[in-house]
């Protein structure tokens, strides 16, 4: 009972579909998981419920530990639920004369993102969702902004007017602007802002105007209109979401502040003006850990794994920093938000395994068996074999102990269904059958991850594999088996890994603006003047927002560090690189020459130094503004080694295990109960409540100071 | 490979099932018991007695008669339009649309073919008025007969099914 005074100081929260998995961490790095079904009505109770499972590990309650919080951040999908289910705000449209269909007409990829190669060229299955916004709710009005930014017809205002007298006597909650060109010059459509604004107030009405440009000012008009209709159409019921776990903390006497995990790896405030980009939040965590966890470690290379139910996400961190896509999709949308870069196939432990009729293959997913496991478990109404039901009858997993004993497995309700519906059709006994589906799954994530790895120029053996998520552990030897990783890592914590993750990233806002700035080779010391007298007047135009947001939260804006960056290619190549500015300010032809020779060195870094083209000029394609403030983040467990034999008390038993065309006897293992620096030679089976962690016979593996396992072959 | 309930495969018909199911069904390998389950559904929302053999459109079928086991072409409503190797359309009722104020009403003006070109010729149900083809030939053409299926050989090699009797 000692440690109850040891204050608890973070806490990290994954809002997951199915479970909603809570981070706690004290001062001395000691963590606890805490999982609770989610509840999409009153996500604030499913947190709650989590946090009452978590703190019982260190006999605390949700009212002592609480106040002592010195940070929390959530992350979740709920944004994204409500935008894939349509359960948003009535949004009207003002857009340009003759442009009303564009938005529902959508990029004709909308049709089929989130498809598996195999539909996306099955046209019959291609498929344009419900737009956001109908048509009916849809008004052009007049005015032309040419792509040089030069008005070519002025804004008619009366259209504006008219177009938001229709759109509220048709009951719209929120107003969207979004006219073509207005990321090169502002003017039009701030102005029609203005109008609307003015035509609302003599309405008396109080409904918000979201302009594209106050918001995301950035090229490609079908990715800006999208982003600024997900913030009026999601946004705000969101943040009515988050104010009410807000006020749940504050009911049970919190102190901090509550922060969201947003796309660009950053947390923001859950006040903050721009809320769309929280929509996916739940994997980045993962990412953000990983880069932690690598700079504890002193690994700059890491390739994150993390591996679920339904897909295989994997995300590089090279040099110590990770990529970011600047119009990703999401909800199968074109976006312009910044997003943490990541790559994800559909194949996860709880894919649906079935026999193609024509060719007899094994084919796994798309789809899958989710919360609801596998035909091995009874109640969940399921008859079609999905990967789990095969790691159950090998022996992988452990029937009683699945998500800590919360439901039972029912092995011989797998093997029947195993054998009907794989085995007997292909002429395997049960095991061969099973075993011949875990190593399909094994070979795809150990390819996918291979050639993530080498397709973007780099070689495996210079990186270190962190494997997490809740099935990680359980595929970490097969998918790196024959990679050639530096070292693989699977952390004590995998299952509540991104929820770790999010308590590690910074309080950051970033802010992001198109701009086309092309400098030749040679330039004249004005033309660089000029070019960096632009880019820093993006800068200040993002200075002001970014600043903002934290005034929103009470910060002083001194404390704020700024930290600009860019977007840069070599003229008429296709694409930029996003570099962190080697000066504060722009102003001279000397700043100019150190911004360049910052997208030199990156360039030559990620590709090659010898590709470097400077000969064809530079271009600035995008300005970049990251303001952050100092929070507390998790500390690691730093534990004393208690040599390699592990205790006699974590030994759990024994299990057969199959693997090879064999049947060997796997030693059992309490996960909690191993000490730093224990070292256990294959095949054992390492369990834990929310995670299981297969080594099997030919790996080896040892738990560092960290409470980090690394699993080696044998060699 | 997927299966379905008989619910489903009904919602299949009515085009109300739901997407999910929808996008399994189109992109996975065909289920086994389709046909059947899909004449069973269809069976079922018919008017007649009769069994219903092959589905020729979606209100149109070939039918085996209870009474006499001949195979004849059937309408939703139970209207004969007789052997089903004979071209049923000479036993529907026409409307020919060869002018351009019958062409107007299907396309704008202008919009529409010149009907000394190609003509729409459209085939109702003489009973119910369900109008179960379209063809657009050129004026001259004769009535197209659309085809004429082996149902011998469908049934016994494509679905593995005894093929209904025939008188």
């Amino acid at each position: 009972m000692g440690h109850q005074h040891i204050p608890v100081q973070v806490m990290g929260i994954d809002a997951g579909g199915t479970m909603t998995d809570t981070f706690f961490v004290r001062a001395d790095g000691r963590f606890v998981v805490g999982k609770a079904q989610s509840n999409p009505g009153d996500e604030s109770l499913a947190i709650f419920n989590s946090s009452v499972d978590a703190l019982a590990h260190w006999n605390r309650g949700v009212d002592d530990v609480y106040p002592e919080l010195v940070t929390c951040v959530y992350s979740g999908t709920a944004m994204l639920n409500r935008i894939l289910m349509r359960k948003g705000l009535d949004v009207g449209l003002i857009c340009n004369k003759g442009f009303e269909q564009i938005h529902s007409m959508g990029r004709a990829l909308q049709s089929y993102l989130g498809y598996a190669l195999e539909d996306r060229i099955h046209l019959n299955t291609h498929r344009y969702d419900e737009p956001l916004v109908p048509v009916s709710r849809t008004r052009g009005v007049t005015e032309r902004t040419d792509v040089q930014g030069k008005i070519a017809i002025p804004l008619r205002e009366e259209e504006v007017r008219q177009a938001v007298r229709d759109l509220v006597a048709l009951g719209s909650q929120a107003i969207v602007i979004c006219l073509l060109q207005s990321h090169k010059n502002e003017t039009n459509e701030q102005r029609a802002r203005d109008v609307a604004r003015e035509e609302l107030a003599a309405l008396g009405s109080d409904i918000p105007v979201f302009a594209s440009v106050d918001y995301y000012p950035s090229r490609k008009e079908s990715h800006r209109m999208n982003t600024t209709i997900l913030e009026a159409y999601g946004a705000e019921p969101s943040r009515q979401t988050l104010k009410k776990v807000s006020d749940r903390f504050k009911d049970h006497g919190a102190k901090f502040d509550l922060r969201v995990m947003a796309t660009h790896g950053g947390t923001i405030s859950w006040k903050a003006k721009e809320l769309a980009r929280t929509i996916v939040s739940g994997p980045i965590g993962g990412v953000i850990g990983s880069k932690l966890l690598g700079e504890a470690l002193g690994h700059e290379n890491v390739a994150c794994s993390d591996i679920g139910g339904t897909s295989f996400d994997v995300a590089l961190i090279t040099k110590g920093s990770f990529a970011i896509k600047s119009d990703p999709d999401m909800a199968r949308l074109v976006l312009s938000l910044p997003l943490v870069a990541m790559d994800s196939v559909g194949a996860g432990a709880g894919s649906f395994v079935r026999l193609d009729p024509y060719s007899k293959s094994i084919k796994l997913g798309p789809d899958s068996a989710g919360y609801r496991v596998g035909t091995c478990w009874p109640e969940s109404g399921l008859d079609t074999v999905s990967v789990s039901d095969c790691h159950v009858v090998l022996g992988y997993l452990n029937p009683d102990n699945f998500l800590g004993g919360a439901i039972k497995l029912d092995v011989d309700r797998a093997r029947r269904h195993i054998k009907e519906q794989i085995a007997d059709p292909l002429g395997l006994s049960v095991e061969d059958a099973a075993a011949g589906v875990i190593e399909l799954l094994d070979l795809t994530l150990s390819e996918y991850l291979r050639a993530n790895i080498s397709a973007k120029g780099y070689n495996p053996a210079d990186f270190t594999c962190f494997s997490y998520g809740g099935a990680g552990p359980v595929h970490t030897y097969g998918y790196t088996e024959g990679v050639g990783f530096k070292d693989v890592v699977v952390p004590a914590w995998a299952a509540g890994f991104s929820a770790f993750g999010c308590a590690c990233a910074d309080f950051e806002y970033r802010y992001d603006k198109s701009v086309d700035l092309g400098v030749a080779q040679v330039a004249t010391e004005e033309a660089k003047a000029a070019a960096c007298a632009t880019l820093q007047d993006a800068w200040s135009e993002l200075a002001l927002k970014v600043i903002d947001e934290f005034v929103i939260n009470g910060f002083r804006p001194e404390d704020v560090l700024l930290i600009p960056g860019y977007k840069m290619q070599y003229m008429g190549q296709l694409n930029d690189l996003e570099i962190v500015s080697p000066v504060a300010t722009a102003a001279t032809a000397a700043d100019w020459n150190a911004i360049v020779e910052a997208f030199e060195t990156t360039y030559g870094r990620v590709y090659a130094s010898s590709a470097r083209s400077p000969e064809l000029g530079f271009s600035i394609t995008g300005a970049i503004l990251r303001g952050t403030v100092v929070t507390q983040k998790p500390v690691l467990p730093e534990d004393v080694d208690a040599g390699p034999i592990p205790p006699e008390g974590a030994r759990l038993g024994h299990r057969p295990f199959y693997r090879h065309k064999k049947w060997v006897d796997a030693t059992l293992w309490k996960m909690e109960a191993l000490k730093a620096g224990n070292h256990i030679v294959g095949p054992a089976i390492i369990e834990s409540d929310a995670t299981t962690f297969v080594v099997p016979d030919g790996f080896e593996t040892f738990v560092d100071k960290h409470r980090l396992f690394h699993l080696k072959e044998v060699k | 490979m997927s299966s379905y309930t008989n619910e489903q495969v009904s919602h299949l018909i009515d085009g109300t099932l739901d997407w999910e199911t929808m996008f399994r069904m189109l992109s996975m390998p065909k289920d086994h018991d389709r046909f059947a389950q899909y004449v069973a559904a269809l069976q079922s929302k018919v008017k007649f007695k009769d069994k219903i053999v092959l589905p020729l459109g979606p209100h149109l079928h070939i039918v085996q008669k209870a009474d006499t086991k001949a195979w004849v072409t059937m309408c939703d409503c139970g209207h004969d339009f007789g052997d089903y190797r004979e071209n049923w359309k000479l036993n529907a009722v026409v409307y020919v649309r060869d002018t351009e104020e019958a062409m107007v009403d299907v396309y704008p003006k202008l919009m529409a073919p010149d009907t000394n070109w190609q003509v729409y010729r459209e085939y109702y149900c003489p009973k119910c008025g369900a109008m179960h083809d379209v063809e657009a030939p050129t004026p001259w053409y004769p009535v197209i007969h659309d085809f004429e299926p082996d149902i011998e050989a469908f049934y016994r090699d494509w679905v593995n099914l005894p093929v209904p009797e025939r008188a």
